[in-house]
């Protein structure tokens, strides 16, 4: 006789009962899964935004993390010269970020303005149309929520007005300028209307005039693995920026974020909890409805360990499948509120709550599968130890 | 005359209850040979019970020593006795205990699991023993499918499972109407009759009546040895 097949036999005796305590495993689980996904799943996408277009470090004015401030830093243009002479670096670009308008059918549409430089550029992706050139100053790339608000696709003229007087409504700068293509920009908010133009185009319309800032610089080490040291060295050669490396921005998240991560831990650590408890209870009403059965195989000869064995595998088929409904309801809540939590106004787009790794189904269901042994424990203790008897006497009663 | 089996030397049982000790075992002894049919009839709470259990190594006397087949049960250790009465003890209980999820195939088979048999040879086995017990055509059954005289004659099978030395049966017949009773009676005869060493407590008359040999007990003691 199989164990496992005894063990689902016995389970199913109360099959209501077994189904329940299942759905409330499934629960558990789902929320430890969730929980397991939603602590190292942020600091994960977080990462992966970053490096989505393979530059691995930022340099941002001093005192300031990369487009978090409006703060900017000078001489922009003698910065990127240096650093694209550095033979450890593939590419450098520098980024502009200005709030801007457009003239749409009947009215100024705000917008969000990237002044880049194509030849080093990761923020952006081509859907359509053509990429801007270095010294294209007449063209224009849309995000597609900027498209639809301007009324304009690729080979249309627009019109971008920056440093808009609120009083009489009018910009101190218009630029009639060409849509070369439309873009998805990685770190934009969902419906983000934004636009980019090469940098000095972006300089004027932000400042009225052409003035060497930019937000911050994106550097791409050659090779991966020595973007840490190469971050190192321009701390030390640009001792007036911040030099953030991917590393060292996720660690700067993971510590603004660290309120969030304590929330996943003490949720998963309860919803672990509740199915230690639910598994623990259910398994013990069952020993104790079986102590003369226990008792018999006890008396004819049967060995504690295999009483304890049993019931513990009984514990494991209850977490088994609880944890395999969990998986299943864990990574269908986890899209549910990943598509709720990443609406907020102002997430990248592309950015994740819940991010289902390997790793993090792996560690949930160790940890679900070691609990539910635990939670075995001592339903199998009592079995085991179940004084032959004395509970042959009081069942002959 | 064959030597005996079993050899039971003036057990005490005391079991403590509301601070007090009741004395269930006052030196009862007793000597079963091998092939033997014994019964041992009293009326409730005369200790009869609790006599079987020492003499089957589920419980340990206050005082006084049980020898099975040369081996003292008091010398060893919890887990030789549960292999013990595994290898070398069949038991009858009154409310038949089988495994209600299981087969009455699969409930004969289970010792000899445990025993370490394997799967072919415990299959072969059950089927031999149901269809001595007469319930060939219902080995696919389980045990909640099987009326009470069908399930204790399955669990009599189970007791022969692992051919043990002594078969040892308390009340078989106590949950069973007359009819169903008769059967069992018989069922215990042909065992015998086949070399089977049997203990079989019973306040039943006519069960008592089967056995070679019949002890009765009182207050704990046995009274007179009948041959």
């Amino acid at each position: 006789m199989n164990d496992w097949i005894w063990s689902i036999k016995s389970l199913a005796r109360r099959r209501l009962r077994t189904v329940l305590a299942v759905l409330g495993i499934a629960i558990s689980a789902a929320m430890l899964l969730d929980m397991v996904m939603l602590s190292g799943g942020i600091e994960k996408s977080f990462a992966d935004l970053l490096t989505a277009k393979g530059y691995q470090i930022r340099l941002s004015p001093k005192g300031t993390l990369p487009f978090d401030t409006e703060a900017t830093l000078p001489a922009a243009e003698s910065i990127i010269r240096r650093l694209r002479q550095d033979p450890a670096i593939a590419a450098a670009g520098a980024v502009l970020g200005a709030s801007l308008y457009g003239r749409g059918r009947d009215s100024l549409v705000t917008l969000f303005g990237y002044g880049i430089q194509p030849e080093g550029q990761g923020l952006y992706w081509l859907q359509a149309g053509s990429d801007l050139a270095p010294s294209d100053t007449n063209g224009v790339l849309l995000s597609s929520a900027a498209a639809g608000l301007l009324g304009a696709g690729v080979g249309d003229t627009v019109r971008m007005v920056g440093r808009l007087d609120p009083q009489v409504m009018t910009g101190s700068v218009d630029r009639k300028l060409t849509v070369r293509g439309l873009v998805h920009w990685v770190y934009d908010y969902r419906g983000q209307p934004s636009v980019g133009t090469v940098l000095p185009v972006m300089q004027m319309l932000a400042y009225g005039h052409r003035e060497d800032r930019a937000s911050l610089i994106l550097v791409k080490a050659e090779r991966d693995g020595h973007a840490p040291a190469l971050a190192a060295t321009l701390r030390t050669r640009f001792p007036d920026l911040e030099v953030y490396s991917v590393a060292d921005l996720v660690a700067v998240f993971k510590q603004r974020l660290v309120y969030f991560r304590q929330l996943s831990y003490v949720l998963g650590t309860m919803s672990l909890i509740v199915s230690v408890l639910l598994i623990s209870t259910l398994l013990t009403i069952t020993v104790n409805e079986r102590l003369a059965e226990i008792v018999t195989l006890r008396a004819i000869g049967v060995a504690r360990s295999t009483i304890v064995r049993q019931v513990l595998i009984e514990s494991a088929v209850l977490t088994i499948v609880g944890g395999a409904t969990g998986l299943v309801l864990g990574l269908g809540t986890a899209r549910y509120l990943d598509s709720i939590l990443t609406s907020f106004p102002g997430l990248p787009a592309a950015f994740s709550f819940f991010v289902p790794r390997r790793e993090s189904v792996g560690t949930a269901a160790v940890v679900l599968l070691s609990a539910g042994c635990l939670a075995g424990l001592y339903p199998a203790w009592v079995a085991a130890r179940t004084p032959i008897a004395a509970t042959l006497r009081s069942e002959a009663t | 005359m064959s030597s005996s089996i079993l050899i039971a030397r003036n057990l005490h049982k005391d079991y403590p209850m509301n601070g007090a000790a009741v004395h269930a075992l006052r030196g009862a002894s007793l000597d079963v040979r091998a092939c033997e049919y014994v019964a041992i009839a009293g009326p409730s709470g005369s200790g009869k019970s609790t006599l079987l259990q020492l003499i089957g190594g589920i419980d340990a006397p206050s005082s006084g020593s049980v020898e099975l087949l040369g081996t003292r049960l008091d010398a060893l250790s919890d887990r030789e006795l549960t292999r013990l009465r595994l290898t070398r003890i069949g038991f009858v209980f009154q409310r038949f205990h089988l495994l209600p999820v299981l087969t009455a195939r699969e409930n004969v088979e289970l010792p000899m699991s445990e025993a370490g048999r394997g799967r072919r040879e415990r299959r072969d086995r059950a089927s031999e023993l149901l269809a001595y017990v007469g319930l060939g055509h219902r080995a696919d059954h389980r045990a909640t499918q099987l009326s009470g005289g069908e399930m204790q004659r399955v669990a009599i099978a189970r007791a022969l499972a692992n051919q043990p030395a002594l078969l040892l049966a308390d009340e078989p017949t106590g949950e069973l109407d007359a009819a169903t009773g008769m059967e069992i009676l018989s069922l215990f005869r042909r065992l015998n009759q086949d070399g089977t060493t049997l203990v079989v407590v019973t306040h039943d008359e006519q069960l008592a009546a089967e056995a070679g040999r019949v002890i009765h007990m009182l207050d704990g003691r046995i009274r007179e040895p009948r041959p």
